[in-house]
């Protein structure tokens, strides 16, 4: 707990330190990414549901404040981040229903929805085009912050998101929500049975996922000061969330977050400095599959795996309980291993 | 101790590693880059004696979706570079291109710019490839007061922008270079003018509003629309929508166009043996290797597209230009994507400005080239106040497998051929 | 004929013939599923690759892309096998079915990778002196590639109704798919079969691919939007059957023709997708596919 709270106090006193704009340039992404992480990380990871749509609330979210924008003022330059909190409403009663429906589903059907969810949404945009300025896209507000700390507010902005969606799934962990997530994705049909209320849970994590989603994008838009649909609802976005879950370890607190912090410096850096060579996108792929083939379950599962053999082969009994057979979850663990089956 | 501790120490220590790796690079950038120009401002300007290199920066697409015309618009700022390093520089510094990758996404192109400006800090900035990366990016560098010069970004959400250190390096805004078109068509005697016309668009910031220019223009003077589609960029298949412009027959096809949907429509008019008696495609058709190549080289007679550079253009720098890129690139001048002739007469500019006023930071290349006229490859350019290029395009046109610019009568080297030439012929 | 009438027909004509290449993918994808339970998102990229393959060969040896397909079949079979072995057969114990989705998407962008360095992402196209020809009958254009693609896919499917019907390999997938666990205790090698039918998988994509460099240009990004395409044909079919993908490819290619000719072609991509939610809402194993415990 103190180990987590002085990595916050690092993070909120970041931009006082007096980094170049670069730097804070590259956290905005990097908070956005684990913030993103971490909400995917609700419905896929905990829930055992791999959404590969989520860059559809994301766009929602974007859209939203930019359509709302073409008909409010902005005058402190705070407006947009004032009505965050709305479009993430808006986004999770649009999904609410989406979920319903697509969460009846077998998981890998499941993902096939939210993929073409996705597409769905991306068409949406660019023909509504009175409503979203289609292929044209749509002008944002100019941020009237002075250059020195221009980006100070999208930073914390992002910094709130991260932490608010950490804040809710350590809640989560330690409730009984979290319990029926992990019973769901043990074994739905025998949750059912037990009495947990399955679709209401899944529903209510998809729903708490894609608004704080759609709050990044949000943001994003805004940073952005132009948005385009291709852009707002590209696979892409989804792809990294996704990656950056699996990388750290899905179904737990902090798997998302270190995911982040890896890949989106490592993804930016590769594509700054190697530039001009399309090695970077095999690179990219390279280390989805390796993670998937060493670390399936990710870099904080595996690693508290290894400490957890070595401790108990270092101590005088005998060999250590078998790691495949999780520990029944109290809520209390934040390593919790997923186990196979899941939902289909 | 439970393991949910252990387990949480482990992840502070990994993120706190990555953290300070992050600072640590952080900081050692910012120590070993100390080339002339402060933080911040940009434009406070280093003293004319300095010998350091100009440093100028510039985000282009080199891989993703726009990377054909990013390479074209690189192979342009580079070879401009060796170009004007052979005549010393610009006020005695030799000029350094720092290019990088924005893999065609608009996240990216934001965070090139912030790095290429704070963190590498570059003395000028050039623009990237297309409107919908220019338009982040010019925010970017308009926080910064750095000048602008952008030889892509053209759409008029560019413009809406109202930045006044942006400069569309190019003769006019994208959406007008239709107009020479309509200039010409009208211009014909009212007996040969198409009576009928129809549209068929790429919904894009630029291509769409192209068409619909012109459209604007036909129909003021009487030409009636019989048809007319905005489609989507993912679409494939153009045969529906030839299908049914065929059935219009309109007297004229103007095609708000980029590449691919342009070779579609041809090779679907082709197949549906449909030949309208004039025939405009925004782009793609001006592609002097990809168009014939693509759609067939005895298709291609009689239809007209617009530009500002191609093979054979009138402007002064073009001979020396070919020359050098030939040199330096191999291939012929047939193989120049105007795209690096625009890059090109961004560096231009960058060379005229220092010429003219002995100096080159930001705040005097945007003050200079707010006035008269300046020569680039791609034509004498002035600018408004906004960043729009006050000139007009060429009209070119297929003649024997060939472009040739024919309208306006200062730049045409062959009268123009009216009604288009059948498929084949 | 009317004008609209005309419209019509010709859309379906269009839909008809393009389905048929449709078809040819999506009983690929939906094999693999079969055999494995694997949603192959690489299925797209596979036939961007075949499609690269042909082109090269015509380019740089003027070999037709239609007689070149026994040799790129012979290719990405070849490749498909690998990929089973080396990224999907280590992932049989953690989740495979979220994991294996995942796999095949990074496959496919390794893919993508790998065609954007080699061939660059100038877009392509096979234009052979037929491409631009097409015969008129009743007043509808048939373009000859598009006549031709449908025959060869229809051959294709042919042999692959063979295989699977007649040989024993086909027998085996078939086990596989209906009942895996029966199957092994048959005697059929699972793993066998899964990587032969991963590789049986990626030859249809080779043959679709020759196709797919005809009719339209490609580059490494194009995998995308197929892939989108074929998920929701093969919903539609229901997962693992090959009979319901190439029917579930003719009714939506010939629906998104009608739209696009009919109304506008800004909503033909919609027709995937309201196609896709329909039948998930309404009959979720699709056409013919089984349902599955736990499913809706």
């Amino acid at each position: 707990m103190v180990r987590g709270g002085v990595f916050v106090a690092a993070l909120v006193a970041l931009p006082l330190l007096g980094f170049e704009h670069w730097v804070l340039n590259l956290m905005i992404f990097t908070l956005m990414y684990a913030a993103m992480s971490s909400a995917w990380n609700l419905v896929g990871g905990f829930a055992g549901y791999p959404s590969l749509g989520h860059a559809a609330f994301f766009g929602l979210g974007a859209y939203f404040v930019g359509i709302w924008f073409q008909h409010h003022d902005v005058v402190t330059g705070y407006e947009p981040f004032v009505i965050l909190p709305l479009a993430g409403l808006i986004a999770a009663v649009v999904g609410f229903p989406i979920a319903w429906v697509a969460m009846r589903t077998r998981a890998d059907v499941f993902a096939i929805v939210t993929i073409t969810l996705l597409f769905v949404a991306q068409t949406l945009a660019f023909n509504l085009d009175s409503l979203t300025g289609g292929a044209q896209g749509l002008a944002m507000p100019t941020p009237p912050f002075e250059l020195a700390r221009f980006e100070w507010p999208f930073y914390y902005a992002m910094l709130w998101l991260l932490l608010t969606s950490m804040a809710l799934t350590y809640l989560s962990m330690r409730s009984k929500v979290g319990l029926s997530l992990d019973a769901i994705r043990a074994d739905e049909d025998k949750a059912l049975g037990v009495g947990v209320h399955v679709q209401g849970v899944k529903v209510l994590a998809f729903s708490v996922s894609v608004a704080l989603v759609a709050m990044a994008g949000g943001v994003w838009a805004y940073y952005e000061t132009f948005t385009y649909p291709q852009f707002a609802f590209d696979p892409i976005i989804t792809i990294g969330m996704v990656l950056m879950c699996f990388l750290g370890g899905r179904g737990t607190l902090w798997g998302p977050v270190i995911g982040a912090f890896i890949l989106v410096p490592g993804q930016q850096y590769l594509a700054y400095r190697l530039g001009g060579s399309q090695f970077y996108l095999i690179a990219y792929a390279g280390v989805f599959l390796l993670i998937m083939l060493l670390m399936p379950r990710g870099i904080l599962p595996t690693i508290a795996d290894r400490l957890r053999r070595r401790r108990a082969i270092a101590s005088s009994s005998g060999p250590p309980p078998s790691s495949d057979v999780p520990p029944p979850s109290s809520g209390a663990g934040t390593n919790v291993p997923v186990p196979s089956g899941g939902a289909a | 101790m439970s393991s949910g501790n252990r387990l949480r120490g482990i992840a502070t220590i990994a993120i706190t590693s990555a953290a300070v790796l992050l600072l640590t690079s952080a900081c050692a950038g910012t120590a070993s880059n100390s080339t002339s120009s402060s933080a911040g401002t940009g434009s406070s300007a280093p003293s004319p004696s300095t010998t350091a290199p100009l440093l100028i920066g510039a985000s282009v697409s080199l891989t993703g979706d726009f990377a054909d015309s990013g390479k074209a618009v690189k192979a342009g700022y580079e070879l401009w570079a060796d170009e004007v390093n052979k005549k010393g520089g610009i006020l005695g510094r030799q000029v350094e291109m720092k290019i990088v990758d924005d893999t065609s996404s608009p996240t990216q192109v934001v965070t090139n710019y912030q790095n290429l400006i704070t963190q590498d800090k570059v003395d000028l900035v050039f623009g990237p490839f297309s409107s919908l990366l220019t338009i982040p990016a010019s925010q970017v560098v308009k926080r910064y007061g750095y000048a602008f010069l952008e030889p892509a970004g053209g759409g008029p959400k560019v413009f809406a922008q109202k930045l006044d250190n942006l400069f569309f390096v190019q003769p006019a805004p994208v959406v007008k270079s239709g107009d020479v078109f309509a200039d010409w068509v009208l211009s014909l005697p009212k007996a040969d003018q198409p009576k009928t016309a129809a549209y068929a668009e790429l919904d894009d910031p630029f291509s769409a509003p192209i068409a619909e220019n012109i459209r604007a223009r036909f129909e003021a003077a009487g030409i009636q629309t019989v048809y007319k589609q905005v489609y989507p960029a993912e679409t494939r298949d153009l045969s529906p929508i030839m299908t049914k412009v065929a059935a219009a027959n309109p007297d004229v096809l103007v095609s708000g166009t980029q590449s691919e949907d342009a070779y579609s429509q041809v090779k679907s008019l082709v197949q549906l043996k449909f030949s309208p008696k004039f025939m405009y495609m925004s782009n793609g058709a001006n592609s002097p290797v990809e168009f014939p190549s693509k759609v067939g080289a005895n298709n291609v007679n009689g239809i007209m597209s617009a530009a500002d550079w191609y093979p054979g253009s009138p402007a002064p720098t073009s001979p020396a230009f070919v020359a050098a890129y030939t040199a330096k690139y191999g291939g012929s001048e047939t193989d120049i994507d105007p795209s690096s002739a625009e890059a090109y007469s961004c560096g231009q500019l960058v060379e005229a400005v220092a010429a003219k006023t002995g100096k080159i930071d930001n705040a005097t290349v945007i003050s200079s080239l707010h006035q008269g006229t300046w020569p680039t490859l791609v034509g004498n350019l002035s600018w408004d106040a906004i960043g729009q290029p006050t000139g007009s395009f060429s009209l070119i046109q297929w003649i024997d497998q060939k472009l040739v610019p024919v309208y306006p009568a200062e730049v045409s080297k062959a009268t123009p051929v009216y009604p288009k030439p059948n498929w084949g012929g | 004929m009317t004008g609209s009438v005309h419209a019509l027909i010709q859309g379906v004509v269009l839909g008809i013939l393009t389905g048929g290449v449709y078809a040819l993918m999506a009983s690929g994808q939906t094999l693999i599923f079969g055999i494995m339970k694997v949603v192959n998102l690489a299925q797209g990229a596979l036939v961007v690759l075949a499609a690269y393959l042909s082109y090269t060969l015509f380019t740089s040896f003027g070999l037709d892309p239609l007689l070149t397909i026994p040799l790129t079949t012979v290719i990405m079979f070849g490749l498909g096998v690998v990929i089973q072995l080396v990224f999907l057969r280590p992932l049989k114990r953690e989740d495979s079915a979220q994991l294996s989705l995942l796999v095949t998407f990074a496959v496919a962008l390794l893919l993508e990778g790998f065609m954007s360095v080699v061939w660059k992402t100038t877009y392509r196209s096979t234009n052979t002196d037929y491409a631009n020809s097409s015969w008129t009958l009743l007043g509808i254009q048939f373009t000859v590639v598009r006549v031709i693609a449908f025959v060869l896919s229809l051959i294709a499917l042919g042999l692959l109704f063979l295989l699977l019907n007649r040989t024993k390999f086909g027998r085996a997938v078939r086990a596989t798919v209906q009942n895996p666990m029966s199957a092994e205790l048959l005697g059929v090698e699972s793993k066998r079969v899964a990587a032969l039918g991963f590789g049986l998988g990626a030859a249809t994509a080779a043959a679709a691919g020759s196709v797919y460099g005809l009719l339209y240009p490609f580059n490494s990004g194009s995998h995308y939007d197929l892939i989108s395409e074929l998920l929701s044909i093969v919903v539609l079919g229901g997962l693992g059957s090959v009979g319901g993908a190439v029917i579930a490819a003719l009714i939506v290619s010939t629906s998104s023709a009608v739209v696009a000719t009919v109304f506008s072609p800004t909503w033909s991509s919609f027709t995937f997708f309201v196609i896709l939610i329909l039948v998930l809402v309404l009959r979720p194993q699709g056409l013919y596919g089984t349902v599955e415990r736990g499913a809706l």
